[in-house]
């Protein structure tokens, strides 16, 4: 197992995210960190039963929608406050993660791949179809957010990014927190156990269904806070945002991008894809490069550019994957970590990259 | 578990435990189908404890078939495995392993992504929940095998006399009773099956029963209290080393197919 | 009744996807979650010969065909060959990655906007024995007969198409026989293409076209290579037609927004309980 990252280093990292919204106003920065925090938060989460456990779920949108439904449900039609919502939530995460898991665990590899989209999609048609419950397609738009009281004082109301920072703040340190020490526990041995050879953990006592369904179990918890945050904090949710095959491949990418198993991996990844994603859509990417003079405002290459680039997130996702994937298995992280002298692991000769065949 | 002193391997012995010997494993007329084929066929024999049974006999026999469902990767069609008084038919390997009974595999399956140590970890935290118990055992079984040294290497970077050693380190840290030990010596030179045979030995010391699939005749020949022939999913015949090499039977089943 | 006759016409196009996807698993192994995105390929080809040149859209497959053949061997000679021992789940991500790049490339070219392909029979329809039936799908399943005779032919008879079968069957003992598995692969994925190229040509003038049809039909492949066996041609054929009538009659019976819970539900069911599917073999 990988050293980590001095604990004083961590430390100085948390105490600087927590004190950045006294020094920094710009509401766009701040709407950046909380896309990030959400992005690590999915990633860690996946994380543990991708990474660890080597369960490649492309349904995780599944939980994420549950819990962003959940929530926006209670609150909205039952007037239940989301800080409540948050916790039925996971509860309702948890009993998805169970059912889920009842089925798709009995496949393995690839089979299992797909019956997780399997999933993940009928639950997002049954949100298009079940009107009464979810609004269908229309979705469900947040018109107002409780102040959060304690006692008498009144601690926010919710009109400001900052609450919502530090909400993200404290599920992503919770979450990493939660991933950090599964991997140093019992629980961090049997699940790479398992995702190592599977018929081999069984032989050394490990019951690959109770593990199995353990990892996912913490995972569905993680990616449902995520999701019940997401859908309070951007406002409105509907089964095209919250419970898209495109959000679960986006969930895969970034632990991908960023170094699968490990816990900086989503970190990274989130916050290389996060303000990439957001530079393409503001066209900060384009009015850079017009700056820069390298293409003229009233070319034709730079029309194109300012019309497009907006949407092309997706392709730049897609070419990064293929990209890590064929030149960087280990992620962009493991990739740079490879050519630095601080490479912790030795490899002989019959050595094999992680991510490569049993 | 007593751990009797036994003569070496050459004494005869009875087919039945001797008084004080207890058996531990009782295989009672254990037959396994797949489709039409029988590939074992009411097999009866005991393994007494801290015995080292060796299982031989030609390609096909059903050595293998026969050891998986013992240590339940699939249930026998026919018949009773008893282990330590207690049915085990249809029981899941890891209960299995829980209840004392641990096998290595024929096609070495290390954990290869994690370090040496960590592979006999895993091993170690079936009866312990504290890691660093767990490492501390991990480290002491690589001691026994000879592994210690390379530790924090990835295990997929070992050689294949190594990962042999590495599975045994391994299953010994789950602290079992028995041992199922599957062709341990297949693809090692001469000096790497000694190192094996002198572990096993070892283990025999601790009292751990073992019974050893083998195609290494001189090996079992040295290693075994007794040894089982199965022959076309059939036991041919059992006894102690002596008697089995000058069986007929024996002899003619294997047509000359000692290594 | 109608429900069922249009499964069984929609089914045909569905057992193009299917098959192609089965010769690629069947051949290399690998998973293809571009398959849908190969179909929209083949879908903005016919769109454009038909709106630019006037080529007819059954026509044209003459055109689309060998092109996307050609594209499918280039993609597969450059970009998957290099996964094709990487651990199943890589591959998957691969592929994935070459859907978004070529649903998003065609997104930034011709914008999201719904094409419609109209040609002057997109409405028409054929009354057979009291049953009104879509003039375009009775075409589409015509010659989607055609081609799959002759791709039948082809894999018995042909040496090629029995080098293919044998490589699809043990790629080792294929190597070992002098067939150039390389070569089979890239045949294979070519191929593969080629077949959902041309099933996108053909439903071009009953679908919407847009960038993100594809991953709809992807989906669908997999469920019918699954329910056929993967890597069974016969299987695919099957179970298109056998997906084709079940979305057809489920739509009828719950609804037309539950019809593809109704297919995801039986891919479901297969995956649990014979994931060999009905004629495949049990090679995981």
């Amino acid at each position: 197992m990988k050293r980590s990252l001095p604990v004083a280093l961590l430390v100085l990292a948390a105490a600087a995210l927590a004190v950045l919204p006294k020094f920094v106003e710009s509401t766009y920065v701040l709407h950046m960190m909380i896309l990030i925090f959400i992005n690590v938060i999915v990633g860690s989460s996946w994380n543990i039963l991708g990474g660890y456990t080597g369960q490649y779920s492309v349904g995780h949108a599944a939980y994420f929608g549950v819990g962003a439904y959940t929530t926006m449900i209670l609150m909205q039609f039952k007037h239940v406050a989301p800080w409540w919502g948050v916790w039925a939530g996971t509860g309702v995460a948890v009993i998805t993660a169970l059912v889920i898991g009842s089925i798709c665990f009995r496949l393995r590899g690839p089979y299992f791949v797909l019956a997780s989209i399997a999933v993940a999609e009928i639950f997002r048609v049954c949100a298009l179809n079940l009107k009464d419950l979810t609004n269908g397609a229309e979705g469900i738009l947040v018109t107002d957010i409780p102040p959060l009281m304690i006692g008498k004082t009144q601690i926010t109301d919710w009109v400001s990014k900052v609450p919502f920072y530090y909400t993200g703040l404290s599920f992503m340190v919770l979450i990493i927190a939660v991933s950090a020490l599964v991997r140093r526990s019992k629980l961090g041995y049997y699940f790479q156990a398992i995702r190592e050879d599977q018929d081999a953990a069984h032989s050394l006592g490990i019951n690959p269904t109770i593990y199995k369904n353990t990892a996912l179990v913490i995972s569905a918890v993680f990616t449902s806070l995520a999701g019940s945050l997401y859908g309070v904090y951007v406002g409105f949710i509907d089964p095209s945002t919250v419970l898209a095959l495109d959000l679960s491949v986006q969930i895969v990418m970034i632990c991908i991008i960023g170094g699968i198993g490990t816990i900086s991996g989503p970190v990274v990844g989130a916050a290389l894809l996060v303000p990439l994603s957001e530079a393409l859509r503001s066209n900060a990417i384009t009015d850079a490069l017009i700056k820069a003079g390298l293409v003229n405002a009233e070319s034709k290459v730079g029309g194109f550019l300012k019309e497009n680039l907006a949407h092309a997130h997706v392709l730049i996702y897609g070419i990064l994957v293929v990209v890590v994937i064929l030149f960087m298995p280990e992620g962009v992280l493991g990739f740079f970590r490879k050519f630095s002298a601080l490479a912790p692991r030795q490899r002989g000769e019959g050595g094999r990259r992680p991510g490569e065949g049993r | 578990m007593t751990a009797e002193s036994r003569p070496s391997s050459g004494a005869s012995r009875h087919l039945l435990p001797a008084s004080g010997a207890k058996a531990l494993l009782q295989i009672r007329h254990v037959s396994k189908f797949f489709g039409g084929l029988a590939a074992n066929s009411d097999v009866s024999f005991d393994v007494n404890e801290a015995e080292i049974v060796g299982l031989i006999g030609p390609n096909g026999a059903g050595k293998t078939t026969l050891f998986n469902c013992i240590v339940g990767y699939y249930p026998p069609s026919k018949g009773e495995v008893i282990f330590d008084g207690r049915r085990m038919n249809g029981l899941q390997p890891d209960k299995i392993c829980k209840l004392g009974m641990a096998r290595t595999w024929q096609k070495v399956r290390p954990l290869t992504n994690l370090s040496v140590l960590d592979n006999v970890v895993v091993g170690a935290l079936r009866r312990t929940n504290s890691v660093q118990e767990a490492r501390a055992h991990a480290h002491e079984q690589l001691r026994v095998v000879g592994l210690d040294a390379k530790a924090s290497l990835l295990a997929g970077a070992l050689p294949i006399g190594e990962r042999k050693k590495l599975e045994v380190a391994r299953v010994l840290a789950t602290r079992p009773k028995m041992l199922l030990l599957d062709e341990v010596m297949g693809g090692l030179n001469p000096a790497e099956s000694e190192e094996i045979i002198q572990l096993i030995l070892d283990i025999r010391k601790k009292g751990i029963t073992q019974m050893v699939i083998e195609h290494d005749m001189k090996a079992i020949m040295r290693m075994s209290d007794r040894i089982v022939v199965l022959s076309s999913g059939e036991k041919l015949a059992e006894g102690a080393p002596k008697e089995i090499v000058e069986n007929p039977q024996v002899v003619e089943a294997y047509l000359g197919a000692e290594e | 009744m109608q429900a069922l006759i249009s499964g069984i016409l929609i089914g045909g196009v569905y057992a193009l996807i299917g098959v192609g996807l089965t010769i690629i698993f069947g051949v290399m192994r690998v998973i293809n979650f571009a398959h849908g995105e190969l179909l929209m390929l083949g879908m903005y080809a016919t769109y454009y010969l038909f709106t630019l040149a006037h080529v007819d859209p059954f026509l044209s497959i003459v055109v689309t065909m060998p092109l996307m053949f050609l594209f499918g061997a280039l993609l597969q000679k450059t970009v998957i060959n290099r996964v094709l021992n990487a651990l199943p789940q890589n591959q998957i991500l691969l592929t994935i990655g070459l859907g978004l790049i070529m649903s998003n490339t065609i997104m930034l070219a011709f914008t999201s906007d719904y094409k419609i392909l109209s040609t002057t029979y997109s409405s028409s329809s054929v009354t057979v024995g009291g049953i009104s039936i879509s003039l375009p799908l009775v075409i589409s399943f015509a010659i989607t007969a055609a081609i799959t005779m002759a791709l039948y032919w082809f894999l018995l008879k042909t040496d090629t198409g029995q080098a293919i079968r044998a490589t699809a069957q043990d790629r080792e003992a294929a190597r070992l026989m002098g067939i150039n598995v390389k070569w089979m692969s890239i045949l294979a994925f070519g191929l593969g293409s080629a077949l959902a190229a041309t099933a996108g040509a053909l439903i071009s003038p009953t679908y919407y076209i847009f960038p993100q049809v594809g991953s709809v039909f992807t989906l669908k492949a997999f469920v019918i290579t699954v329910l056929g066996g993967m890597g069974s041609v016969i299987g695919a054929t099957l179970g298109g037609v056998l997906i084709g009538v079940a979305e057809s009659v489920g739509g009828v019976y719950f609804g037309a927004g539950w019809k593809e819970v109704v297919v995801f539900v039986l891919f479901l069911l297969v995956l649990l309980f014979k994931p060999s599917g009905l004629l495949g073999k049990s090679r995981t």
